[in-house]
Order: structure tokens, then sequence, then C-alpha cells
């Protein structure tokens, strides 16, 4: 079954944000957003920790997630996120190594959250409706 | 016999330390979805050549000191609850003491967490944070440069600046309108051994030196939406020398302050960075029992970066210090010392030109060029070595291919 949860009609995105059903969140800010990529929200509404699963920075779906949707350059996350785990302050995003692996690790990891380009072909995870 | 055996002693320390950074990175690539234990490192080899001081070695000539291997991990034990560890090895030659450290191993406790707040609390072996590159000055590909500005990032303080065993306490707060603001504290004291006294205060000095309590804080701003980000940093410390019965310094004490601010810009092409510091010494005793002398240095550096494409960033940076800012020539320096000490043991200006260029997302060559003026940060820095260092204008440059996991 297609379980594709759409909450009201999202702003169009060249790249969406999914999350596992376990979020148990409708819709975010892009601010919001930027918290969370930036590993300053470790938690949904719910509790429920963050887990983040990104594609490698030279990835062109990455690059368009980060520009267009995050309004960040790649290389202020490798930043953010290299500072993090070399200082031992906090753990990066996984990297993986493609959309049909982060896809994937996105349905069966609690909590986690990523994007894809194209929502058409994905079931059994949850659609954020981003608010600008 | 003896240097045969030191040497086969640095290889195989270079050697184990590959050796675990190739198996953990086997390990790392082998288990992704292990979410709560994570394994990174770094290996990078350079070249470095410097003409007219004793930076990295004595002589002048190519040297192959210029090597740094990490591991670190991480492993979330519990929900709020998470332990991670780094251990490096370095060799920089003058630049600081040769081999193997643990940079940081702590307990993190993600004490509140919300969606406007979070607030951390670490305790045991803790890595500076503080400054602007101090928590990424040794990882190579997530640093600016080979080198860092020797003004704020003298690496002769490389040890002691780069944490301690203690605590400190992270807090992080959003606001929709204003933006992100960090606020960080801690508190501890570093281990000094006797290479790294030999480093700093030369090979004269038979006593020991013992760090007291330092505390550090910072703040950061990042504006909603901002390519600007702004800090401050405040450093307090003390050092104590006991001196031996014969030894060729006495007793004495060390304050060391340290201010900072800095200003980021990150453009998509563009970035600028500048970091703006004032320290205070302190020296009490060790040259003589009445020795007293309180310094205020001052100095900052201007860096630009353009990303030429995704793989190509040049780089160009000006560095300047000064040892006392009531003295920017060093000709009381000079006289104080009764000529031995040239006045230009009193600043340190670095002009620098360089590149990096990406092969892939996690293999890099970095190079650059240094036009240096002045010796106020080449160790030992306590007892200047005019002897050898006994140029006013000296020059560097250096490669180094740098791989990370």
């Amino acid at each position: 079954m297609v379980i594709v949860m759409l909450f009201g009609s999202p702003v169009t995105h060249a790249v969406d944000v999914i999350t596992n059903i376990s979020a148990d969140t409708a819709s975010i800010t892009t601010t919001q957003l930027r918290r969370i990529y930036s590993m300053r929200q470790v938690r949904w509404a719910n509790g429920v920790p963050i887990t983040i699963f990104v594609l490698s920075s030279t990835n062109t779906i990455h690059q368009k997630f980060c520009k267009e949707t995050l309004r960040l350059f790649p290389y202020q996350l490798d930043r953010i996120w290299n500072k993090l785990t070399f200082s031992g302050m906090g753990v990066a995003p996984t990297i993986v190594s493609s959309e049909k692996e982060l896809i994937q690790a996105v349905k069966s990891t609690t909590g986690a959250i990523g994007y894809i380009e194209n929502i058409d072909e994905v079931s059994d995870v949850n659609l954020l409706k981003i608010d600008e | 016999m003896s240097t045969c055996l030191k040497l086969m002693n640095k290889l195989n320390c270079k050697l184990l330390c590959l050796l675990g950074v190739i198996t953990f990175n086997s390990l790392a690539q082998d288990d992704q979805s292990a979410e709560s234990f994570k394994i990174h490192g770094f290996v990078a080899q350079g070249v470095i050549d410097v003409d007219g001081s004793n930076f990295v070695n004595d002589e002048d000539g190519l040297s192959l000191e210029l090597t740094e291997i990490g591991l670190n991990t991480s492993y979330k034990f519990a929900d709020d609850f998470r332990f991670a560890a780094q251990a490096v090895y370095l060799n920089g030659g003058n630049r600081y003491n040769e081999g193997l450290r643990v940079d940081y191993f702590l307990m993190d406790w993600n004490a509140y967490s919300s969606d406007k707040w979070q607030a951390n609390l670490f305790i045991g072996r803790i890595k500076n944070t503080h400054w602007l590159h101090s928590s990424t000055r040794d990882i190579p590909f997530a640093r600016p440069s080979i080198l860092l500005p020797q003004g704020a990032y003298f690496d002769g303080f490389r040890d002691i600046a780069m944490g301690g065993d203690g605590a400190a306490l992270k807090l992080d707060y959003n606001h929709d309108e204003y933006g992100e603001f960090d606020f960080n504290f801690s508190r501890g004291k570093s281990t000094i051994n006797s290479d790294d006294a030999e480093v700093i205060l030369s090979d004269l000095a038979q006593g020991n030196i013992e760090h007291d309590l330092d505390s550090q804080v910072s703040v950061y701003w990042h504006p909603v939406f901002s390519q600007w980000k702004f800090g401050l940093t405040l450093l307090d410390s003390e050092f104590n020398y006991d001196g031996e019965t014969r030894d060729f310094f006495v007793d004495g004490r060390f304050v060391f302050q340290f201010y900072t601010v800095n200003a980021l810009y990150e453009g998509e092409e563009w970035e600028f960075t500048t970091e703006i510091l004032q320290t205070r010494f302190l020296t009490e005793g060790f040259y003589s029992p009445q020795f007293h002398q309180d310094n205020l240095g001052q100095g900052g550096s201007f860096q630009a970066r353009y990303k030429v494409d995704q793989k190509l960033t040049l780089i160009s940076r000006y560095d300047l210090f000064y040892a006392d800012k009531d003295d920017k020539k060093g000709y009381e320096l000079e006289k104080l010392s009764f000529g031995v000490v040239p006045s230009y043991f009193g600043y340190q200006h670095d002009a620098m030109l360089g590149f990096s260029y990406d092969f892939t997302h996690n293999l890099r060559v970095n190079a650059e060029y240094h036009w240096v003026e002045g010796a106020a940060r080449l160790n030992p820095i306590v007892l200047p070595n005019p002897l050898v260092n006994n140029q006013e204008r000296w020059e560097m440059w250096a490669v180094q291919l740098m791989y990370w996991f």
C-alpha cells in the first residue's frame, strides 16, 4: 500500500524532504530545516531523536537541496559537520552512496530525515510540507 | 645506533597510525547502518621548505616533517549520552612536539533539547572549540590552509591551546528573527610534558611547567539567513614553573590571557574571514627572582578565499602579530636584552598565497607560499634563538596531500 502522506499542498521544491513515519510531523519551516541539518535541533516535536541521511557533497541532488531548500552552500554544512565530528562535540549525518540507499535508510530508521528528487516513486515515507 | 632506533620508532609509530586508519576506514565503510557508532579519520603528508628560520627545523631545505594522521570515534550508548575520542599523530618538526596524543576523550550529555534550545555538558578531555579554527586546527581538510595564522594559532602553544582535562558547557539558542546564538564555556587544565616544555621554553629548562585551571568563554551569532557570522572569545590561564636546583631558570609564574573577535562571510564564490586578537602575557620570576613583565600583544589576520569552481579554491591571507603593543618595532626588547635579542623578535607578519584542489570529495591537495617578516612566533618563544633565526625576513612554501573519511 502506498502511504505517501501528503499534508496540504507543499511548496514546490526541486528536491523534496522525506522523513520516517515515526517523525509524526506534517510541515516544517525552512529555518527549522536549517536547524536540523546544522545539528542544532536533534529531536522531533514528539521527542524522537532525529537521524539525518545525506548524499555526498559533490552529488547534484545534495547541492540542489542545500542551495534551493536550505539556502546554504554545501561547503557550509560540511564545515559545521567537520567541526562537530573532529572536536567530539557532535555527530555528523550519515553519508549514503545513492538516492535509493537514502530512501531505504529513511524508511527503516526511526526518526530519520532525508531528501529525494522524485517523490512519485516512493512509498512508506512521510513527505514534509515546507513553509517559508 | 640510538639515532637509528629513534628513526625506527618514528617509522613504527607512523606505520601503526596508518594501519589503524586503514583498518577503521574499512570498518566505517562496512557499517554505515550502525547509527550509534561512528568512526572518522584522516591522513595527510606534505613537504615544507623554510628558508631563513627554524620554523620547522634548524637546517634550511626540503622537509617531510608535515605529517598528520588522526582517528576518532563516537558511540551513542543512550538517548542523551555519547562517548567520543580522538587520537592524532603529528610531526611538524620544531612547530610542536612530534608524536601521538589524545585530543579528546569525553562524555557528552545532551541535558536539554527543544526546537529552540540545546544544552550539552561535556566531561573528560575536551577540545578547544572557542576560536574560529581551534577545533579544526590540525584537521588538514577542515582548516583553510596548511599553516594557520601564527598570531592566533601559534603552533608552539598547540598542545596547551588544544584543550584540557575538565568540563565544557555548550548552549545553542535559535531565534526565528534574530538568528542563531552559541554560548560555550570550558574549564580545564592541559598536561605539559618535558618535551612540550623544551619546545616552548628551550632545552635549557630543567624544571617542570604546570598548567593551572584555565577558563574560556565564547559567544557566536549567526543572523537569520545571513552569510555573516560573528564571534567573541575570552581565555584566562596561568602556568607555574618549578626550577630545578641546577637550572638555568628560577621558579616563575606566567599568566596568559587571550581575547579575540572574529567575523566570517560565507558566499557562494567568495569567503572572507578576520580574527582580531589581544593577548596579555605576565611573567613573574623565571629569568630571575625579581623579574616582572606585563605585556599586551596585539594582532589579527585577514583572509579571502575564492572558489574558482567546485574543485579549485584560491586563498590569500595577511597575518600581523606584535608581542608588545607598546613596542611594535621591538626596540625595547632589543634594549632590555642588551642587544642579544634583535628587535625583529618583537613582531611577526605573514603574507600568504595558496590554493587547494579537490580530486574527489575526500582527497585534496593544498599548496601555499608565505613571505614572513619578524620572528616573534618562532620556538622556543620564551628564550628566543637569534643564532638560528638571524634574518628578519624569511620565506617558506608547503604542499600537502590529504585523505579523509
